[in-house]
């Protein structure tokens, strides 16, 4: 896929710069927005777990626990929605030229990205508000977010291809995305579940790249490098079967679209 | 054949369905995978909208494509753009192509004129680079005050959309440069200089492929028609 990519890697930088500016032209607090929402999910599950149902959800504290889950989950999210109409909104140029048409929906998680970043500021604020500091452990964010990267662009290029074929696929994925939310470790962490049950919720990578990532991060453990190597497994199987189904299906986006 | 040829079509066949049954053709992809279904026939509801189409274009050749609407005539370019793949037959492309279908159709409303040269610049194929060094031709070119040039493309007459278009796409480095009913753009004075424009690219050794309804101004222009009539080669002179 990245030797596709790499002869239109001008188109690739001028349209995510493209994507990015007229998201906040005409827009007063710009790229606040980025913030603003794991902001206030964060705001908002803190304050329901702290007045209204006061469990006790980890050792560490409430803010820091969802905030460094919702980064994650926010980008995969937003990669998701921006990405899933990439390629249908895009008529216009698919009937008409030809590019790599991975180019969109890759545009739409670059976009993602870098409202993570802008939101990861905020977290390390936090972190140093909080005195907590970072251990050598820290550095499995890196391998990580590659999984999370790999796992999402696979994802978002299968639902907007099928998205091409089937408008049905906007409407179920919002729905998707929100049965997901609860079925990964935003709210909750799965530390205290048994091995066994672990491993069927590993399934789900998202489960397993949450829950590691606040690890490594607010608790400053390691991975377990051999669930590490299963589950990136699982995730590059993923990604081979989507980038060929997304380059057989994508020939026939013109016709269809 | 000669081996000079730029773009070769041959035999070319290609069928679209009247009917929105976009839903059968991803079960279909899918299951071809398993059964080689024969491409050659006609499903429910399709037809051929090209028929056995062969057409060779050599190098620093100015073709005019003439037809009815309906003829074929947006599908062939539409296959040597890439943008979709014969059901029957080959096509080759030995070059880069530009298309330059409706124009304007990558402007993006928002963003001003010299953003969208960017953009539409590199959608067409062009390096930033090559953007930058010839953003000033393109400017003069299409005849846009410099004043308006950072104003969002949506307060943009539809003509001078038109221009700053037709401006990006002939000044792309692209090998073959494909126009669709562009010459009803702009005003007399403006047509008259994308005729010479035109012109000057085929001089340069430029291919083009050029659509239009407007017999006299292809004529003047091209070096020889092809005339299309329901997916068929009616005349090639």
């Amino acid at each position: 896929m990245l030797k596709r990519i790499l002869p239109y890697k001008d188109l690739f930088l001028v349209y995510v710069w493209r994507e990015f500016s007229i998201r906040y032209r005409q827009s007063v607090i710009g790229v606040l927005w980025a913030i603003i929402q794991p902001l206030s999910m964060m705001l908002l599950f803190t304050f329901v777990f702290t007045y209204i149902i006061k469990v006790e959800v980890s050792d560490s504290p409430r803010a820091l626990f969802f905030f460094a889950g919702l980064l994650p989950w926010t980008f995969f999210a937003s990669s998701t929605t921006y990405s899933l109409t990439s390629l249908t909104g895009n008529y216009t140029l698919i009937t008409k030229i030809y590019f790599p048409r991975e180019i969109l929906p890759l545009a739409g998680v670059m976009l993602a990205f870098a409202d993570y970043l802008i939101a990861s500021v905020i977290f390390f604020m936090m972190l140093a508000a909080y005195g907590i500091g970072l251990t050598i452990n820290a550095l499995w964010i890196f391998p990580l977010l590659l999984l999370l990267f790999v796992f999402t662009i696979s994802l978002c290029l299968v639902l907007s291809s099928l998205n091409v074929y089937y408008r049905d696929v906007k409407l179920a994925t919002g729905f998707f995305i929100q049965l997901l939310f609860f079925a990964s470790p935003v709210l909750y962490s799965i530390d205290n579940l048994s091995l066994k049950l672990k491993l069927i919720l590993f399934l789900n990578p998202l489960t397993f790249i949450i829950e590691n990532m606040r690890r490594c991060l607010i608790e400053g453990r390691g991975v377990v490098l051999w669930q590490f190597v299963l589950v990136a497994a699982i995730v590059a199987v993923f990604y081979y079967l989507s980038c060929r189904f997304f380059i057989k299906t994508e020939r026939d986006f013109a016709d269809v679209i | 054949m000669s081996s000079d040829a730029m773009i070769r079509l041959s035999e070319v066949w290609k069928k679209y369905s009247t009917k929105d049954i976009f839903h059968k053709s991803l079960r279909e992809e899918l299951s071809q995978a398993f059964s080689k279904k024969d491409a050659g026939s006609l499903g429910e509801s399709e037809f051929w909208a090209l028929k056995g189409v062969n057409i060779e274009i050599k190098k620093g050749e100015c073709v005019g494509l003439f037809g009815h609407n309906g003829a074929g005539k947006t599908t062939i370019l539409k296959l040597i753009a890439s943008v979709t793949y014969p059901n029957l037959g080959a096509v080759t492309v030995n070059g880069r192509v530009a298309p330059l279908i409706s124009v304007g159709a990558g402007f993006h409303p928002d963003l001003t004129g010299r953003e969208n040269i960017y953009t539409n610049g590199t959608i067409i194929g062009m390096t930033i680079k090559e953007v930058r060094e010839n953003i000033e031709k393109i400017i003069e070119f299409s005849d846009i005050e410099r004043k308006f040039l950072d104003m969002p493309v949506k307060k943009y007459s539809d003509g001078m959309s038109a221009r700053l278009g037709f401006s990006i796409a002939v000044h792309s480095s692209a090998d073959i440069i494909l126009i669709d009913e562009i010459l009803a753009v702009g005003d007399e004075a403006f047509q008259e200089k994308c005729l010479n424009k035109i012109k000057e690219l085929v001089t340069n050794g430029k291919t083009i492929l050029i659509v239009s309804h407007n017999r006299d101004r292809m004529e003047e222009l091209t070096d020889r028609i092809v005339f299309i009539k329901e997916g068929n080669i009616i005349s090639n002179q």
